[in-house]
């Protein structure tokens, strides 16, 4: 048992928050046109392949620890910049994970290089127009002719779509699983309109329509075993933990910081015994909440068959926890938090979207209510 | 980073929940009607070896490490054994004998710690008085040196294990016109002349531990019986905090397994609309839960014994967290439990009613979750 971070994790977070400094949210989420954003992104991930970031959770960095780490990271982007968080673990990390665990040798070589060196951008495409692959079938498929499979299918809400140079679509082939791997040109994809959303407004996110959309079979990846699609939404439901932490670390500094400052009745109004109460819960939960995502992400490596189960645990609580947080923290602020673009406003509006996408906490808390009564493991 | 427990500590805690099964969880019921202490069950955990875990083998105890001690806390809850053993448990190991222990002589440890260790004798704490709960600065009882002798007077209230103890260690100010740190530590023997205790005060909850008010009429005591140094008692009061915040808070996460496994358990066999309750979405949201509050809490607790094992001094924003966590978000889930249980649930036929009632403990004793946000407040 260590419940220490390495030297070189400290060292590693410290960096990483030096280095994203420059990209706060106000300015990626003022970026409206596509070309501009993907510009931004590239940026920054550029500057993310001189660090390990990239690669965490992919492959063995020496002196981190792979997802654990990776979750203290997501916290630390998040805490900045929750748009970029949101893409570079889709466009990066997801969909690199995709790749790694069920690509091929030649697969991984096509992918996997450019995505960890950041000259690759992905996009992950799940979720099917009823919005939930948990209890309904997959109706994106593909008809195979020869080398050839024409796909057909529609994907709402994809992260990236209208940026990414790939993307990864969740479709059957011959009644199983598989992962379509589609370049953005490729005749028959069409990416529609970029969505406005509550929250996350400095992330790209589309539906994507693929009508007779023709790929080679050596861009098809099969996952093996039919649980595929629960791995990757273990995946995002990790993304989705580590970034919830960094919108509570956001909002509680805020609030913090705003209940030292401001003054009511000739003294801060932390010295008032409600505001410092509600800070402290405010910083129970977030610090049960690290605390969980990061045994969590640690079980994931050391104990994989309890893995998803944990990971949903942890999901509810950080993401739940990451609204009570943010909505204490505007009651906190009152009207100066108020203001669209501060930590805390932003952090309530997606915090929002932590417990919807991925497995939705109400799915998640059948899932582990299930998982409990041994009705699905 | 790792969070696991090596394979001899899971094969411990796995022994302590067999042996808690078949030795103790038989035997509450009957004892927790009658509102009685089980002196049974006590001196079988000290068979057991629970009760001096952690203390070194030459005064008779296991020379366990805190995070082993802590999941023997853990597992007793596992396995279902009631708040009010634990509670005896805690305060005879931890307030008690641990603090003659790190505290007292030599001639004290040999004394006393290998009767604690073994359950031959129980052990008390008097600290809370009527007017001074976490005010400790407001206590009253006085230790007046006379020659080589102290003599006590005053009162202490809700003091557990307080009616059955052999030995209390028993907190007077020695100094009244410096607060805190005129407070010393004392070993009170029972049937000292002056010292005497009140009748069990019967509560909501943790309805097996005994409590009670502790008197001291001109109770003359040898000056050897003092603790440590004059006036260094309320430094020794703070470091029993970090057993609180991890010892004692354990039995509380093993209990919500422990409803985690009885829900799980009455949900698959209690049907209703000719399915079983298990098969309804809401019953699995309250199974899922109590299954996350125990995996969130779990980290907290744990990560307070890693540290008091590495040697580190106590993070008091850490171990304040880790209380308020406990206390105030453990009643949620014990709630889900007795209504999941539906009328069975209300009734003390089944354990959910008493655990719901034990829980309510948690957010008041050893630190009411007030003081932990004051605490909190102060050192953000």
């Amino acid at each position: 048992m260590n419940y220490d971070f390495s030297p070189q994790e400290f060292d590693f977070c410290i960096k990483l928050h030096e280095a994203m400094s420059p990209y706060a949210e106000e300015k990626i989420e003022a970026l409206r046109s596509a070309a501009d954003l993907r510009y931004h992104l590239d940026q920054i991930l550029s500057l993310l392949a001189d660090t390990p970031y990239l690669k965490l959770g992919i492959m063995p960095v020496e002196g981190l620890n792979g997802l654990v780490t990776l979750m203290s990271a997501l916290e630390a982007i998040a805490a900045i910049s929750p748009s970029v968080a949101l893409s570079i673990g889709h466009g990066t990390h997801i969909f690199g994970r995709i790749i790694d665990a069920w690509g091929d040798v030649a697969q991984k070589q096509k992918w996997l290089n450019p995505l960890l060196s950041g000259k690759l951008l992905g996009a992950v495409a799940l979720c099917e127009e009823s919005l939930n692959t948990d209890s309904d079938a997959l109706i994106t498929s593909g008809v195979r002719n020869g080398n050839w499979v024409t796909v057909n299918g529609h994907k709402p809400h994809v992260v990236n779509a209208p940026i990414a140079d790939w993307i990864a679509v969740a479709g059957s082939l011959d009644h199983r699983p598989v992962l379509f791997i589609i370049e953005k040109e490729n005749p028959g994809v069409s990416i529609r309109a970029r969505k406005r959303t509550l929250g996350y407004e400095g992330t790209a996110m589309a539906d994507i329509r693929l009508e007779g959309c023709i790929v080679p079979m050596d861009q098809v990846i099969a996952m093996g075993r039919s649980d595929g699609l629960s791995g990757i939404r273990l995946f995002e439901n990790q993304l989705l933990t580590g970034l919830s932490l960094g919108l509570m670390k956001s909002a509680f500094e805020a609030a913090k910081s705003h209940a030292k400052t401001h003054k009511s009745g000739g003294k801060p109004i932390i010295a008032y015994q409600e505001i410092g109460f509600k800070l402290s819960e405010m910083l129970t939960l977030y610090q049960t909440a690290q605390l969980f995502a990061l045994r969590a992400a640690s079980s994931a490596q050391t104990r994989p068959r309890e893995a998803e189960s944990l990971a949903l645990c942890a999901k509810v609580f950080c993401t739940e926890a990451c609204e009570t947080v943010s909505g204490e923290a505007l009651r906190i602020l009152g009207t100066a938090g108020y203001e669209v673009g501060k930590g805390a406003e932003r952090a309530y509006r997606c915090a929002k979207y932590g417990q919807i996408a991925g497995t939705s906490t109400e799915i998640a808390r059948v899932r582990i209510g299930d998982q409990a009564l041994g009705l699905r493991v | 980073m790792d969070f696991e427990f090596t394979r001899d500590q899971l094969m411990f805690k796995k022994e302590i929940i067999r042996f808690a099964k078949k030795e103790i969880v038989p035997r509450i019921q009957a004892f927790e009607l009658k509102k009685q202490f089980d002196f049974e069950s006590f001196r079988k955990l000290g068979e057991f070896g629970i009760l001096g875990l952690h203390f070194p083998e030459a005064y008779g105890g296991g020379g366990a490490d805190v995070i082993t001690t802590v999941l023997a806390g853990e597992a007793l809850g596992e396995a279902g054994v009631d708040g009010g053993l634990t509670l005896a448990y805690g305060a005879h190991t931890f307030l008690c004998a641990d603090t003659i222990f790190r505290h007292g002589t030599e001639a004290q440890r040999r004394k006393y710690i290998p009767k604690l260790a073994s359950g031959e004798w129980i052990g008390c704490m008097g600290l809370t008085e009527p007017n001074a709960g976490s005010d400790v600065a407001s206590m009253r009882t006085t230790a007046e040196k006379r020659g080589d002798t102290y003599v006590l007077n005053g009162g202490k209230i809700f003091i557990t294990n307080g009616p059955i103890a052999d030995v209390a260690v028993v907190y007077a100010k020695t100094d009244p016109e410096k607060k805190h740190a005129g407070i010393s530590a004392f070993i009170v023997e029972k049937g000292t002349k002056g010292f005497s205790s009140g009748p069990n005060i019967l509560k909501m909850g943790v309805c097996t531990s005994q409590t009670s008010e502790l008197f001291f009429s001109d109770c003359v005591i040898p000056a050897q019986n003092l603790l440590g140094t004059e006036n260094e008692g309320f430094n020794m009061s703070l470091q029993t905090v970090e057993w609180d915040r991890s010892a004692l808070l354990a039995p509380f996460i093993g209990a919500s397994t422990y409803m985690l496994n009885r829900c799980v358990e009455y949900a698959k066999k209690r049907e209703q609309f000719g399915r079983a309750i298990a098969q309804f979405q809401s019953i699995k949201h309250k199974i899922a839960n109590i299954r996350i509050f125990g995996e969130a809490a779990r980290g907290l607790v744990y990560r307070i014994a890693w540290c008091k094992d590495q040697g580190r001094p106590l993070n008091h924003l850490e171990a304040a967290v880790a209380k308020l966590f406990v206390g105030d978000w453990s009643m949620a889930p014990s709630n889900d439990a007795v209504v999941l249980f539906g009328g069975y649930g209300y009734c003390h036929e089944y354990d959910m009613e008493r655990i719901f009632r034990d829980s309510r403990l948690a957010p008041i004793g050893g630190g009411t979750s007030d003081i932990q946000k004051m605490i909190i407040s102060k050192l953000i």
